[in-house]
């Protein structure tokens, strides 16, 4: 570190603040340690005169005539500062002498340099100073003279501090006078000004680039501007714009390089996220969740089987409005250190903690609905009915006269009524209600923040079905008054009253005939249309007394606690526990099943379900600030513990309905299934972070990972990344070049992560009881439930990645680029065993590998920024491919049938459609050879290869700010193939089933083949399932019944208005705003089945969602 | 130097702030391999340790037979062969034909990818568990003596009784004795004589080592129930299997010893063969879950308002027609509707109706019945044909149970078609007897390609074996191209 004092100046111009002042105290430390030299043996003489001389232009002159440097800081002399001097062939130590005489400051002189310092106080001093301290008050106001509350202002030098009010007005008594005070406010740039006894406005000038946003990661955080990996960070300003129950929903457009897909819409059901692609064949594919340091399951476990939402997402459990940011943790640089848990990536999930200053109360209540957006286009009784007897005839049958079972629709059913079933059983109005209150405030010491969270949705279906959310959230962070003791506390708390009919109605809804009796009879009740004393249909309305109840509770907390034992050394360590769980019942009632029913069909299953987790992470973390750049070190280690319980219980033989809720009156009980499972886990984990001048930036993170899911044999394995950063647009050459590169930064990242989503104890070979009903001879029963295999091991994905940032025109257009290969190999596969082993297969580990390879974009321009307007959009980008590259073997191997090498892993072999048989009316298919065939051979004439992942995805979104409005809203689009499950009909066209009066199709039905010679694309009309079953089965595995399922959806709107301060000043709101949002409001697609994006057509497709919203800060 | 004694002086005293902590938490980081082994989770045990003792290694034997006794009749465990065995053969009318499973059973119209895989599987998970219980047992030593000679007589025997079956629905398969899956997993098939012979060994071995009473769950203590095999059960199905290897000595010799020992077994009234421990009953299965009795009354009888597609099944008409009308078991084993002018008969051996408070009919498995009839077949090929201890004296037995005159059958051919005719209206739906009579007396060409056009299919000789899962021999290069004859690739 070569510096002299006159570019300690320039210095200060480039250089952040912070990084200025902490360069300057290691100076003075290493010159306290290494200048204690005697000044005698100076022999230099110096002669200089001059009246009203600059201490600066003295120094100068010393400079010159004796070679010395001299160091010292702006903050303790004023270069400006004017002194009489006249010295003639004096020695340097009188000189010196001579002129800080006057000065609390004495000096140290080491061979050729010169350092001046302050002057140890004498007491003398101190009693002095004491007598000159003044009250130091002012206020802090932003560029447009609006008062900051809560921004920090700090005394330099003891680091005594207070914080504004909500005026922005401080006041720090017994500062000394012309100390230097630190103001510093979030998204401000910070500045020092010296204190006075009244100061008037000090003017914060905010921080405008997003590059210096701060940017979560793991075991720490960073900036945009000097992150070396590829993450991306979405801040609670979107999360809240989205009205939905599961936070990731509200990622889902927003972030490059990740898929989020919504298997329902169904509060509380499953989602599937997926970042950069597929990496696993065959095991779990989810991202690591992290909420504020605590891991939390992607998965919920199992309960009762087969239920409405499937098992649901844990995700709903987090309420959405609680969370500060997610970041999403792509390359190997930045889940590395998560080592055999973040192969498929990491989502870290912030919750928002208290800012110092006054106490701020938010509230904030929005209320909507929800609704099925897209119907299907299907016959009406007329239509349908010609359908049937057509069929008939096709068949040779005859409609007979009086009803029978097969006829009841064309004999016994009123030939004119029509009811639109999906308006009947989808077509209702889902209501949303979301309340929120959060109390936040604190003073530089402590902060704080809490808040409660009521959450109401209900269901489209007819019946009163609802999910209910109440959490409370609690932040607390305190430092201790010296500033070396931290301690933070985060607790959050969600209990969830999931209330859903058993049954999902879509897919009656589509299939129920048109002329279907009417739901209720005259007296109000279920009608059963009953012939003969029989009743003839399951009126679905039944199904909607079964029940699926869920209670869910989750709590995750966290607290950390941190000690500076020397500067730049801290200890500190996260103690984390979470737990997950989930009791749900399934009821199923005599009332929902037909009359006919003779036998009592009353039971119940009742699921318990619980995740415990708790996590210890001590780490050291060591900063040295040297010349040769700075130095971050971070060394920790894991012990994580997850128990897993699973109980699921059956209940048959009630005597009643309304008892179904309770076991104790079931007649049997049965335990379907009982599973207490245990994952231990153990890691070292080392962070080695270097920066030079913000400019070359190099990371290094390592990771010794052990855990319980392998086998004896394989239990610890290492993980490790490198990566480097080159901030250009600093170099000298490029700001003198290209002015309007505001920011340019090209980064490199390769490293090896793992996977471990295998599930527990799969390396053992296990036996698990038999249960029934009856113990068999009073015995218990044991059977074995697999091969076991003590070599299991990690799924290991090597990724690179090669990014480059830009800023232009100062940051207002920010552009992102990662090119990502990623190559997962050793992967766990199911190897497929024919049955004769006892098994149809055994968890093995695989020399194949996956390749996924893409590239992101991502733009971000400040369109318009004036006074009273504002525009800012961001686009962002994905295309990734998917590719098996290698699998030894594969010919052999169970999964020939499967997979190809080169191709997508989850590519679909067809057949190839070929129209229908213009004599028969059937489908026909193209073998491989090139014939024509109508009952094509699995696997050997599924030769078409169609890939069904998407082949690029992004979103657009744009924020526009007039005044006090704010619109944003949020385009999704994905290109991409899928199956339309209702283009050939469902299940054969022509066919009625009696018992659940189904057998209603498209309208394409009906351009099917009618005569032979008919050239058509659907096949002919029968009541045989014998006959017409087996093309129809054969066409949905063909090429001809996947098409083009890409989308453009306006995912998000929000319009919010701010009350203006004239209206609401005589009031004690701060602010106050009204809103108005949507979720999955239009969708552009030429997808003929109920929604692109979950493509079913026995799932509730996601809902369009529009509230309106008011939110008051007190 | 000066300097340096600085730097000594400053560093000092951090140095010792610094290291303890810094030792604290080494001590902390030490990864430990103890912390992050498991062991097997409490609700269940592993193949280490559930044969060291009397209780879990007993519950391995149980689990079979509470499987079998467990799975319903049309989920193609190994108790659906009285359904779907039948089907295939000519005493079962399908009443759904949208019963896409059943269809292609009862129009013998299989392919290897349709839905034949069930027996397939389930007999092999059943050797596999009995391969595993059978290695397991001979290592163990913490195991009562008795306890460990009785479960390996069940895992012997149970083994023998899976691969009877598996070689007369499929001919030739793989013999699979030991659980190492590498070897398992490419093995070809094995001649149907072979497997024959180590159905004997077996058989022959679990006699010898099996209790001659019937046992409770601690394996220790005698019980009524005859819910677990003993060494009557070996020998029942042993003199089955020499029956059908035509080693007829020691069929007739096997037989005898069950036949001749009339304090634990004779036949009984017809309407109570089937009831819970009969005199009649060599092996049964006790019925495991709640409020029913058996799946076959549950099953085969029809309601009311005839079949629909939850009760598909009659009993074919071809049957019924083939009873002499003064035949009891017409009467008594024998239920029928009549739904739209139709009549409809089903099977009604077992009789406990549904929501029964409490289980008096069990699952027969193994009965005397079949012995006499076995032996009566025996006899005829040792030319015992009439008199005393006489194939006509065995067939007798049955026939006057079932009220029937003696047999007029004298020659070999008359008594071995009486015989053959006997078993269809003794054994009907019970575990495929007529299908697999069939095959081995050589008729089934001659009564299929009767029946199997008015069942709506095409009979071809091919069809007597059933095919294998495509996808099974897919994933065996043992046995590629080893489908059975006549069932595409």
């Amino acid at each position: 570190m070569n510096l002299n004092a006159f570019n300690l100046g320039m210095l200060r111009m480039w250089l952040p603040p912070k990084l200025l002042l902490i360069m300057k105290l290691i100076i003075i430390i290493m010159t306290t340690c290494l200048l204690q030299v005697s000044a005698a043996t100076f022999a230099q003489k110096f002669t200089y005169a001059k009246k009203d001389a600059t201490y600066s232009l003295v120094f100068k002159e010393i400079i010159k005539q004796t070679g010395y440097k001299i160091l010292y800081s702006d903050q303790i002399l004023d270069k400006t500062k004017t002194i009489n001097v006249d010295f003639k062939g004096a020695e340097l130590k009188e000189v010196m002498e001579t002129l800080l005489k006057n000065q609390p400051l004495s000096y140290e002189i080491d061979e050729t340099t010169i350092l001046i310092k302050e002057k140890e106080p004498t007491f003398l001093d101190r009693l002095a100073k004491r007598w000159a301290s003044i009250d130091a008050n002012g206020r802090v106001v932003d560029s447009e003279n609006r008062p900051l509350p809560g921004a920090s202002v700090k005394v330099k030098k003891t680091g005594k501090g207070v914080s504004t009010d909500k005026d922005g007005r401080f006041f720090l008594r017994g500062v000394e006078e012309g100390a230097v005070l630190v103001i510093s406010f979030i998204g401000y740039l910070p500045k020092e000004v010296s204190a006075s006894a009244n100061m008037g406005n000090v003017v914060l000038e905010q921080s405008l680039s997003k590059l210096d946003e701060v940017q979560v990661i793991a075991y720490g955080t960073t900036t945009q501007r000097l992150s070396t990996g590829n993450t991306f960070s979405v801040k609670a300003s979107d999360i809240e714009k989205a009205p939905v129950g599961n936070p990731l929903l509200a990622l889902a457009g927003r972030v490059p390089g990740l898929v989020i897909t919504q298997s329902s819409g169904l509060p509380g059901s499953n989602v599937t996220v997926r970042i950069q692609g597929q990496n696993s064949i065959s095991k779990g594919n989810d991202p690591f969740y992290v909420i504020d340091g605590v891991p939390f399951p992607s998965q919920n476990l199992s309960g009762v089987n087969g239920t409405i939402i499937q098992e649901g997402s844990p995700l709903g459990f987090i309420n959405s409005q609680d969370i500060e940011s997610i970041d999403v943790l792509k390359d190997a640089d930045a889940t590395a250190i998560y080592g055999s848990r973040a192969a498929n990536g990491a989502i870290l999930i912030t919750t928002k903690k208290g800012k110092a200053g006054q106490t701020k109360v938010n509230m904030n209540v929005q209320t909507g609905i929800g609704q099925v957006s897209h119907k299907l286009d299907l016959m009406n009784t007329s239509q349908y009915l010609e359908m049937r007897r057509e069929a008939i005839k096709n068949d040779g049958l005859i409609i007979p006269a009086t009803p029978t079972l097969e006829y009841y629709d064309l004999t016994l059913y009123d030939q004119n009524r029509y009811t639109d079933w999906q308006k009947e059983l989808i077509g209702n109005v889902a209501k949303y209600t979301d309340m929120q209150a959060t109390i936040s405030g604190g003073n530089e010491n402590t902060q704080f923040s809490f808040g409660a969270n009521y959450h109401k949705e209900t269901t489209v279906f007819p019946g009163d079905f609802a999910d209910k959310k109440g959490s409370v959230h609690l932040n607390i962070t305190n430092v201790s008054a010296n500033g070396k003791f931290k301690m933070h506390f985060m607790g959050n708390y969600l209990n969830d009253n999931n209330h859903l009919p058993g049954v999902d109605l879509t897919n009656t809804a589509i299939q129920l005939i048109p002329n279907a009796p009417i739901l209720y009879d005259n007296e109000g009740k279920l009608n059963w249309e009953l012939y003969n004393g029989i009743s003839t249909w399951d009126n679905p309305l039944a199904y909607m007394a079964r029940k699926y109840n869920k209670e869910s509770n989750n709590l995750v907390s966290n607290i950390e606690v941190s000690y500076q034992i020397i500067n730049g050394l801290q200890l500190k360590s996260g103690f984390g526990y979470n737990r997950l769980q989930n009791d749900d019942a399934y009821t199923n009632p005599q009332i929902s099943i037909s009359p006919n029913a003779t036998y009592n069909g009353r039971s119940a299953a009742f699921g318990s379900t619980n995740v415990n987790t708790w996590l210890i992470e001590p780490q050291l973390t060591y900063q040295l600030k040297k010349s040769f750049g700075s130095l971050d070190f971070l060394l920790g280690s894991t012990f994580q513990k997850s128990r897993n319980k699973i109980l699921l219980l059956g209940g048959s033989g009630y005597g009643s309905d309304v008892q179904l809720d309770d076991i104790r009156s079931a007649s049997s009980i049965s335990i379907d299934n009982s599973l207490q499972s245990i994952y231990n886990y153990n890691a070292l984990f080392g962070r080695v972070n270097y920066n030079l001048k913000d400019r070359y930036l190099l990371n290094f993170t390592i990771r010794r990972d052990g855990s319980s899911r392998f086998g004896s044999e394989n239990l610890f394995h290492n993980f490790f990344a490198l990566a480097g950063a080159w901030v250009f647009s600093s170099e000298k050459w490029m700001e003198e070049n290209l002015p309007s590169l505001s920011y340019g930064k090209i980064k490199l990242s390769y490293g090896i992560t793992g996977s471990d989503q295998i599930g527990d104890y799969t390396f053992m070979n296990l036996y698990s009881p038999y249960t029934t009903d009856l113990p068999y001879g009073g015995g218990a029963a044991l059977r074995p439930v697999g091969h076991s295999n003590p070599y299991l091991q990690w799924e290991e994905t090597r990724k690179l990645n090669l990014g480059l940032d830009l800023g232009i025109f100062k940051d207002r257009l920010l552009f992102n680029l990662n090119y990502y290969l990623n190559r997962s190999g050793n992967q766990l596969l199911a190897q497929v065993l024919p049955i004769i082993t006892g098994f149809s297969s055994i968890t093995q580990n695989f020399d194949a590998k996956v390749q996924n390879t893409g590239i992101e974009l991502n733009l971000k321009t400040v369109n318009i920024k004036s006074r009273n307007f504002s525009w800012s959009s961001n686009l962002n980008f994905t295309k990734n491919s998917n590719k098996l590259i290698r699998y030894d073997n594969l010919e052999n191997s169970g999964y020939k049938d499967y997979y190809v090498i080169g191709e997508p892993i989850d590519i679909v072999k067809a057949y190839q459609y070929a129209g229908v048989n213009s004599q028969t009316g059937f489908y026909q298919f193209r073998k491989a050879d090139g014939t024509i065939t109508d009952s094509p051979v699995d696997p050997d004439d599924k030769f078409v290869l169609l890939n069904t992942s998407p082949k690029f995805y992004g979103g657009f979104s744009n924020t526009l700010n007039y005044k006090g409005f704010t619109i944003d809203f949020l385009f999704q689009f994905v290109k991409q193939i899928g199956q339309d499950p209702g283009k050939f009909g469902n299940p054969i066209p022509g066919y009625y089933s009696s018992s659940t009066a189904t057998g209603n199709q498209p309208l394409g039905i009906l351009d099917g083949w009618k005569q032979p010679n008919d050239l058509a694309t659907i096949q002919k009309l029968t009541t045989d399932f014998g006959t017409g079953y087996f093309p129809y089965d054969f066409v949905r595995m063909s090429d001809f019944s996947y098409s083009d399922a890409s989308f453009i959806r306006l995912k998000n709107l929000s319009v919010s208005w701010a009350i203006p301060k004239s209206i609401i000043g005589k009031t004690h709101l701060q602010s106050a705003r009204i809103y108005f949002q949507g979720q999955n409001l239009l969708t552009f697609t030429r997808f003929q089945g109920l929604d692109p994006e979950n493509q079913s057509d026995y799932r509730l497709p996601p809902l369009r969602v529009l509230t309106l919203g008011i939110q008051l800060v007190l | 130097m000066n300097l340096k004694i600085k730097k000594m002086k400053n560093i000092g005293p951090i140095k010792w702030n610094l290291l303890l902590p810094i030792m604290l938490f080494s001590i902390i980081l030490c990864s430990c391999k103890k912390f992050i082994e498991v062991q097997s989770p409490v609700t269940s045990v592993n193949e280490g340790n559930v044969y060291n003792n009397d209780n879990t290694a007993t519950s391995v034997l149980t689990a079979l037979y509470a499987q079998m006794s467990n799975e319903a009749v049309g989920d193609f465990g190994i108790t659906s062969l009285s359904k779907v065995a039948e089907l295939s053969a000519d005493n079962l009318a399908l009443n759904d034909l949208t019963n896409i499973p059943l269809i292609s059973f009862y129009r013998n119209n299989l392919n290897g990818t349709s839905s034949a895989p069930g027996f397939w599987s389930q007999l092999y998970q059943g050797v596999y568990q009995t391969n595993a219980a059978i290695e397991g047992l001979n290592t163990s030593t913490s195991l009562t003596p008795l306890v460990k000679r009785q479960l390996l007589g069940e895992a012997q025997f149970m083994r023998a009784f899976f691969y009877f079956y598996l070689v007369n629905l499929y001919g030739d398969i793989p013999l699979v004795l030991v659980t190492n899956y590498k070897g398992n997993a490419i093995m070809g098939r094995t001649d149907k004589s072979k497997v024959y012979e180590q159905i004997i060994t077996d058989l022959k071995s679990a006699k010898n080592l099996l209790s001659q009473d019937y046992l409770d769950v601690t394996l220790l203590n005698k019980s009524t129930e005859r819910i677990r095999p003993n060494r009557a059960a070996a020998t029942a199905l042993l003199a089955r299997v020499y029956l059908f290897s035509g080693d007829f000595i020691q069929a007739e010799a096997q037989s005898s010893l069950l036949l001749n020992n009339d304090i634990n077994y004779k036949l009984v009234d017809l309407d109570k063969v089937f009831l819970r421990n009969s005199k009649e009953t060599i092996w049964s299965l006790q019925p495991v879950i709640i409020n029913f009795n058996t799946w076959e009354s549950r099953k085969f009888i029809l309601p009311s308002t005839g079949p629909n597609t939850e009760f598909p099944l009659s009993l074919s008409k071809q049957l019924i027609a083939s009873f002499d009308a003064d035949d009891k078991r017409l009467n008594i084993w024998t239920g029928d509707v009549t739904a739209d002018g139709v009549k409809f008969y089903y099977a009604y051996k077992y009789k406990a109706a549904l929501n029964a408070t409490s289980v008096s009919e069990y699952g027969m498995v193994l009965r005397l019945a079949e012995q006499y009839l076995v032996r009566a077949e025996a006899r005829v090929y040792q030319n015992k044909l009439t008199g005393i201890n006489s194939a006509a004296s065995d067939l007798d037995a049955i026939r006057l149970r079932a009220g029937l005159l003696p047999t007029t059958a004298s020659t070999k051919q008359d008594l071995l078609d009486a015989i053959l005719k006997e078993r269809q209206h003794e054994l009907f739906t019970e575990w495929g007897h007529r299908w697999f009579d069939l095959k081995r007396t050589n008729k089934i060409d001659e009564v299929m390609s009767m029946v199997c056009p008015l069942k709506g299919g095409v009979w071809q000789s091919y069809k007597a074996l059933y095919p294998i899962p495509q996808v099974e021999i897919n994933r065996n290069p043992g046995m590629t191209g080893q489908q059975n004859p006549g069932y595409s690739n």
